[in-house]
Formats: C-alpha cells, sequence, structure tokens
C-alpha cells in the first residue's frame, strides 16, 4: 500500500525506481493538485539547476512552485553558473544545497542527477541528463494518457521520429511495460530505439513492432507520441540533415487513424506535427505541456512533505 | 607425446592460472607491474580442467586485490597463486562481484564519470563472459569494452 511517505525526501532519478502503484499513486495525487493554489510550499526554496535550455520543464516546474507559495533560486543556462569558472557539478551542488529544501537538476551529460543525488543531503530531482532519462517528462505523458484517453493499461501507442536519442521515448518506454500497453516504434533505421531498449523490451516479453511508414501504423493506435529530431544530440550535422524530415503529422497522414488517436509531443515541434494539426480535438500537446504543472506540485509537495494536507 | 613448457617455478612472485585462451594479454595489460620484473606467459595451453587455457606467471610481484578483481572480470574462474619461497601460500579461484567501484572507465562519452572526478560504480549483469551495467548513465559494457583505469 502506497503512501505519502514514501515519497518524503525522495529522489528522482530514473522512472525504473518507480514501481507501478507508486507510479499510478502520484498520477492520483496529480488529479487532486490540479486546481490547488496557496502556501503549502511558503517558505520553501527550490534550486532550479539547468545547464542546459529548457522552456517547458523549468517554466511548469517554477509555475508549479509558484502556485504553491515557495520560491525559486537558480539559473537556465550554464553560462550564468560558477560551472563556467571550471566549478565542478558536484561543487555546485554541495554549494547551492545549503540554499534550498529541493533540487531540480538538467545536466547534458549521462548520470548527472544520480551524481548530483549522491552528493546533496537534498532530494534531488531529474530534469533530463543528456540523452539518458527525464522521469518527469514521463509522468506528465503518463498523466496526459490517463487525462485524455481514460486509462493507461492496454493502450497501443505508436512512437515516431527520434527514437535513438530522445530521451523522454526512452523512459516512457520503459514505463509502459508495466502497463501491458502494447508498443510500435516508428522511425527510419538511423534513429531506431538503441538495440539495449529493445532487448529489455524482449526480455519482459512486451509486444512490441517497429516500421517505418507513419501511416501505416496509426489505423490501431490509442495513442501517437510524435518526437523532434533533436539536432543538438547529432555530432555529424549532415546526418541531422538526412532525417530532420523525415515524419510529418498532417490532417491528411490523420485519415488513417481513429478519430479518437490522441497526438502527443514532449514538444518542442519543429515541423513533424503540421499547424492544421493543432485544431485536432484529440491534439493533446499544450494540453500535456499545461499538466506539466499539476504533475509537479504533487512530486514536490510528496517529496517535501506536504502532500497530506491535499490528498483525500 | 605430453607438452612440456620450459618455465621455471617461481621463488616468489603470483601465477594467473587457468585464463581463459586468449585473455592472457588483456589481462596483463589490466595489471599494475613494476617494471623490470620477469614475466612469463602461455598462450593456448592444453589444460585438463578447460580445453585450451592461458596462464601468466610474474616473478618477485605479489598481485594485489585490485589485480585480482580486474582478472575476475576478464576471465571468471581464472585462480591466483601468490608463491613465497617456491610454496604456494594463498590460492583462489577469481569471481566477479555483484557490484564494485572503479576499475573500469566509462566508456560513454557522454557520460558524467568522464567529466568529474568521481569513480565509476558497477552492477554486473551477466558473470560469463561479464558485462557491466554504468549506474550513473545505465550503459552496459560488454568485457571486450572494458578500459581499465
Amino acid at each position: 500500500m502506497v503512501s505519502v511517505s514514501d515519497f518524503a525526501g525522495r529522489d528522482v532519478i530514473t522512472v525504473n525506481e518507480f514501481r507501478r502503484d507508486e507510479i499510478v499513486f502520484l498520477l492520483d495525487a496529480a488529479a487532486q493538485f490540479e486546481q490547488v493554489t496557496g502556501t503549502l510550499l511558503a517558505g520553501r526554496v527550490i534550486a532550479t539547476l539547468f545547464f542546459e535550455p529548457s522552456t517547458r520543464t523549468r517554466l511548469s516546474f517554477e509555475s508549479a512552485v509558484g502556485r504553491l507559495g515557495g520560491s525559486c533560486v537558480g539559473f537556465a543556462e550554464a553560462g550564468v553558473s560558477s560551472q563556467a569558472k571550471g566549478e565542478s557539478l558536484a561543487d555546485t551542488v554541495r554549494v547551492v544545497e545549503g540554499y534550498s529544501d529541493l533540487l531540480l537538476l538538467r545536466h547534458p551529460l549521462e548520470g548527472a542527477a544520480r551524481l548530483a543525488a549522491e552528493v546533496a543531503q537534498i532530494p534531488v530531482v531529474n530534469c533530463g541528463d543528456g540523452a539518458h532519462q527525464h522521469p518527469t517528462q514521463t509522468f506528465v505523458d503518463l498523466y496526459t494518457m490517463q487525462r485524455e484517453c481514460g486509462r493507461i493499461d492496454g493502450l497501443h501507442v505508436v512512437f515516431a521520429g527520434d527514437l535513438r536519442y530522445g530521451r523522454a521515448v526512452h523512459s516512457l518506454v520503459s514505463v509502459l511495460t508495466l502497463f501491458n500497453a502494447r508498443i510500435t516504434l516508428v522511425s527510419p533505421q538511423f534513429l531506431r530505439l538503441p538495440e539495449e531498449q529493445r532487448r529489455t523490451l524482449e526480455t519482459l516479453g512486451v509486444e512490441y513492432r517497429e516500421m517505418e511508414s507513419l501511416e501505416a501504423s496509426l489505423p490501431e493506435a490509442d495513442v501517437l507520441y510524435m518526437t523532434r529530431v533533436q539536432r543538438e544530440r547529432f555530432t555529424d550535422p549532415t546526418e541531422y540533415d538526412k532525417f530532420k524530415d523525415a515524419y510529418t503529422l498532417d490532417m491528411s497522414v490523420l485519415q488513417n487513424a481513429r478519430d479518437s488517436l490522441a497526438i502527443l509531443h514532449p514538444l518542442p515541434r519543429v515541423q513533424e506535427i503540421a499547424r492544421e494539426v493543432d485544431v485536432h480535438p484529440h491534439a493533446a500537446y499544450f494540453r500535456q505541456a499545461h499538466y506539466g504543472v499539476a504533475v509537479r506540485k504533487a512530486l514536490m509537495a510528496l517529496i517535501l512533505g506536504h502532500a497530506d494536507k491535499v490528498l483525500a | 607425446m605430453s607438452e612440456t613448457y620450459l618455465v621455471n617455478k617461481l621463488r616468489d612472485g603470483s601465477v594467473l592460472d587457468h585464463l581463459r585462451a586468449g585473455t592472457a594479454l588483456r589481462a596483463l595489460g589490466a595489471l599494475n607491474l613494476p617494471p623490470e620484473r620477469t614475466i612469463s606467459v602461455g598462450i593456448y595451453l592444453k589444460s585438463g580442467r578447460l580445453e585450451r587455457k592461458d596462464i601468466i606467471k610474474i616473478d618477485s610481484h605479489q598481485l594485489t586485490e585490485e589485480d585480482a578483481a580486474k582478472i575476475a572480470l576478464i576471465s571468471p574462474h581464472a585462480t591466483l597463486s601468490l608463491i613465497r619461497n617456491f610454496k604456494v601460500v594463498n590460492k583462489i579461484e577469481l569471481h566477479p562481484p555483484l557490484r564494485f567501484r572503479g576499475l573500469i572507465r566509462c566508456p560513454n562519452h557522454a557520460c558524467i564519470t568522464r567529466a568529474e572526478s568521481v569513480r565509476g560504480s558497477w552492477l554486473v549483469m551477466e558473470r560469463e563472459p561479464v558485462s557491466v551495467k554504468c549506474e550513473y548513465c545505465d550503459r552496459t559494457v560488454p568485457s571486450d569494452l572494458f578500459r581499465f583505469g
């Protein structure tokens, strides 16, 4: 039986550290936190250490803190931190933990959040570490599925685009295995889901298929998770140019899909979803970005030990 | 006709025996050895226990626990004998641990352990041949990609 005490003081580094019942508990809490504002986090200071650019993650966390009466300190790019003067991540964390109650970290290197959690005496939340993990994005994605489809169990989810470098995809695919989801992976060969992740799916006996045609993947899908081909993950710009326009979702492609197909995207998008799709009743990607506030309010309140004042 | 090997018995030193055939040179490269020691290496020798094996004899040097741990990752079930005055004073079969710190560098250039002064932390995923997973970046590394640091 999960309770608020299971989250108090907890680090959030990868989604794999969470059991299914804990994730369900968090998503239920997020639903109860959607409309909550007030002074729940009054006097609490949240540190936002963003060594890489972020819009949705950082702003939705800051919005969540603001709506619960807390305050933020931190920076939004590495150039304005002491890293620019050669300070190590470990030293930055040791300094900032003295200023705050919770540390939110985004960093370009994989495993940075794990290292920060080892060093810090306060809880650390991974807000994206290179191409590795982005657990709160995964919680937001799951919450979006729950809100848009009314369930997560048994959904048929199509992932399309850059499945190789997309950390949001890596995290979400591994968690969907806990919800008996059917998974279809749509990408060019070069951008396939990494072999290690495919092997994990096979080991777990998860039903999945791979294809290159977006149109052909859609007829039986409940959720389409589109992703951007990320220029910043390519070392060779010519490779990026080759794949940046691999898929574009427009109304003609959607003719192959059920009317109820929920369209998700972690954003930002470039050209992979045509603007005309924005008016589709199940184009959920902007709502998905907004759900981030509810999920992050609930998560921070749980970690900081204040959620019991809201949860029934 | 039986095969014999023209290697003298050690007075003092270390013997790595029952190394998986073909791993001796990698094992030798992983060890922290002082200069000017006599080292005998046998590769692809006939063996009773294994069909073929490698062997390393190091004169006048006692291998450390760290050396033994590295060899356990390269060649599980190898044996290490420490010799003093022509006698085997300690003989152990080497096995990889379930988890360990340090010893190898993560090959993932985007791993935080390549940028910060932190020792790697590893979970052993497969025991023979050994593969390990970096507990920072989650990259799985097979034994042929181990870089000992």
